[in-house]
């Protein structure tokens, strides 16, 4: 199994404030932060060509949905999760049963969430 | 029939002479036929006749005639209010005035036959009836009644043998009235028997069926008020019913046929499945339909209905022949309800959010501040700082804020408030995101003011300037007459949120520029980030 050190993780979060608590307990677990993007463009370019390990993902973008930056991912084999206020409510069909990490959460959460999302593609 | 009576007259009689015979029996067959028509004629009225008046007069007038009485009366079979005595109903012969000085006619001997239908009453001369003049106090008719010698009485009484009345017949001279006379009226009795019940039941009918209507208006316009439709389903033949507002709540005009077939058809294929159960279960188990489902209309248009009915009728077998019920457009209530939702959802969303973002300034005023003493006051004045802006939201129903409110509701707090100056074109509308944002980073610019810059001293100013160029919303706040600045030994938490934060939520950049007379910072936006 991988280990967290040195996980490229993408981060997809508009809240400058979550996007900075994030970050922040990404950086305290170890890992490389990749982003964060703020803008469904940006993300849909990192989430295709960037080198990452896994991602973790605002289901809201400004009102725009994510969705299409987690189909990309899905075709790239990244493991990820959503974060988001909906909870899993807020999931469209096709994505429902994926991970989702309820905000606000813990840094406890995101290690967990992160050891399995790794633990899928070991 | 009129020969054998003139016979039986000329038998009587009892003339010899053959011309004398011939003549009278002449006379006797002219007044049979006359009798006869007279009979035929009163039948088609009294069988034609449609209120209980005119059948009685009719009869009373015609039997009269046929039968050569003074005069002819109707009693009803009911008893007055004093219990004893009958209702005059209709008199032929003579007017009602002839009667109203008299006693009412009462169940006495002579008159009991009648009213029991215990048979016809004729009489040459009831003067000398046995059953004459036997009842108190009266014994015989009353001083000054009409002159009655001749008498003749018929129930009229019905199949059933309830009897309804009698009719009555007088004249002043005896022997007036033959057995055939007896007979002619006997058949015009039974005739006003079944005429005043056909008319009665036909009343009765009339009657149920006015009711009928009015519950059936009734329940029209409670059913047109409250805008429901009914229907009523045929189980076996699946024909269909349906009222005009069931037809419109399936997008049918009142004038279109309007099937089972057809409105199996208008229901959502999603909800179809559910609807076919639901009336298969009223029908199998004769449980409360009820169901809600959608609909498509001709036109494309999507409603929501609510169907309520249960089984109307029961068959022999005890199956169930009809289910009937009534339906209403809900699609208002529909959308309430999904607007709710959406509502609770998006509420539970921004909580979540904002709890999120709590979090983060706790946990970053946390690392940020030299010593735990300072981190309440830090916390809460960006707590309240947050607050400020969800306020300034809240008043617009979060639609979005102004730059120039943010800018003003955080400042408010502050002293020296008046030594900020602004200049720009125009005001910009910002989106509730964006206004958030920047509330946060003009919170932290202002609190690093007064606590180490400009507005930290009385002579001290802050000049505010925007303009928007190509699309980018170009701000500078810049500091000037403060105390001398010099760059932060380490980034703090404002510096990092203006900078990193700021900038890559709005997908621009903020720049912090350490001059000696004061600090700037740039920022440039682009407008499609911070629209509403």
């Amino acid at each position: 199994m991988k280990t967290l050190t040195s996980l490229k993780v993408l981060v997809v979060e508009d809240e400058a404030l979550v996007s900075m608590l994030v970050e922040d307990m990404l950086t305290d677990l170890g890992c490389t932060i990749v982003g964060p993007a703020a803008e469904i463009e940006e993300a849909l370019r990192l989430a295709g060509s960037a080198d990452i390990d896994a991602a973790l993902l605002d289901v809201n973008l400004g009102g725009r949905p994510i969705f299409p930056v987690a189909d990309a991912l899905k075709a790239r084999g990244v493991p990820f999760a959503f974060a988001s206020g909906y909870g899993e409510a807020g999931l469209t069909d096709d994505h429902r049963g994926a991970t989702v990490l309820q905000k606000p959460f813990r840094e406890a959460d995101l290690r967990r969430v992160l050891e399995t999302l790794v633990g899928q593609t070991a | 029939m009129a020969s054998l009576v003139a016979e039986s007259r000329v038998r009587d009689g009892g003339e010899p002479d053959a011309r004398a015979r011939l003549a009278e029996l002449e006379v006797a067959l002219a007044d049979e036929i006359r009798k006869s028509e007279t009979l035929a004629r009163v039948n088609q009225a009294v069988a034609s006749s449609t209120d209980i008046d005119t059948c009685v007069q009719v009869v009373l007038d015609g039997a009269r005639e046929i039968i050569g009485a003074a005069f002819g009366a109707f009693f009803y079979n009911q008893l007055e209010p004093d219990g004893e005595s009958y209702a005059l109903y209709r008199l032929s012969g003579t007017a009602p005035e002839a009667f109203a000085s008299f006693p009412k006619v009462r169940k006495t001997e002579v008159f009991a036959p009648t009213f029991e239908n215990a048979g016809v009453v004729r009489s040459d001369d009831i003067t000398q009836d046995p059953r004459y003049g036997k009842n108190a106090p009266r014994r015989g008719m009353p001083e000054g009644h009409l002159s009655v010698r001749s008498y003749l009485a018929i129930p009229v009484a019905t199949r059933r043998g309830e009897v309804l009345g009698g009719l009555f017949f007088g004249h002043p001279e005896p022997g007036r009235f033959s057995p055939h006379d007896e007979s002619l009226v006997m058949g015009l009795g039974a005739q006003v028997a079944a005429t005043i019940d056909s008319i009665k039941l036909n009343a009765g009918a009339v009657a149920e069926l006015t009711q009928r209507r009015r519950a059936e208006e009734r329940l029209k316009f409670a059913l047109d008020s409250g805008r429901m439709g009914s229907w009523d389903l045929d189980v076996a033949t699946k024909a269909y019913e349906a009222s005009d507002l069931c037809k419109l709540n399936y997008g049918r005009r009142p004038d279109e046929t309007f099937t089972f077939a057809t409105l199996i058809e208008t229901i959502h294929p999603e909800d179809r499945p559910r609807v076919l159960a639901a009336i298969e279960s009223a029908i199998r188990d004769g449980t409360e339909y009820d169901v809600e489902y959608r609909v498509v209309h001709p036109s494309g248009e999507l409603r929501w209905l609510h169907a309520r009915g249960r089984a109307a009728q029961t068959a022999d077998d005890g199956g169930v022949r009809r289910l009937a019920g009534v339906s209403l457009d809900i699609t208002e209530r529909k959308r309430a309800e999904e607007r709710q939702k959406l509502l609770v959802n998006e509420l539970n969303h921004r909580v979540k959010n904002s709890l999120a973002t709590v979090q983060s300034i706790a946990a970053q005023t946390l690392r940020s501040v030299a010593a735990p003493e300072f981190f309440r006051d830090a916390f809460e004045t960006r707590l309240v700082a947050l607050s400020h802006t969800h306020d300034l939201l809240t008043r617009e129903s979060w639609a979005g804020a102004s730059l120039r409110e943010v800018f003003d509701v955080e400042l408010h707090a502050l002293a020296g408030e008046d030594r900020v100056g602004f200049t720009y074109p125009s005001d910009v509308r910002l989106n509730p995101k964006a206004a958030v944002a920047l509330g946060m980073g003009i919170h932290e610019l202002t609190t690093n003011a007064s606590k180490y810059g400009a507005l930290s001293t009385p002579n001290g100013h802050v000049a505010v300037d925007w303009a928007i160029e190509d699309g980018v919303l170009r701000l500078t706040w810049t500091e000037s007459g403060g105390p001398p600045v010099t760059p932060p030994a380490r980034r703090g938490f404002g510096v990092r949120l203006l900078e990193r934060g700021l900038a890559a939520e709005l997908s621009g950049a903020v720049e912090l520029t350490y001059d000696t007379v004061g600090l700037v910072c740039q920022m440039a936006l682009p407008v499609r980030a911070l629209e509403p």
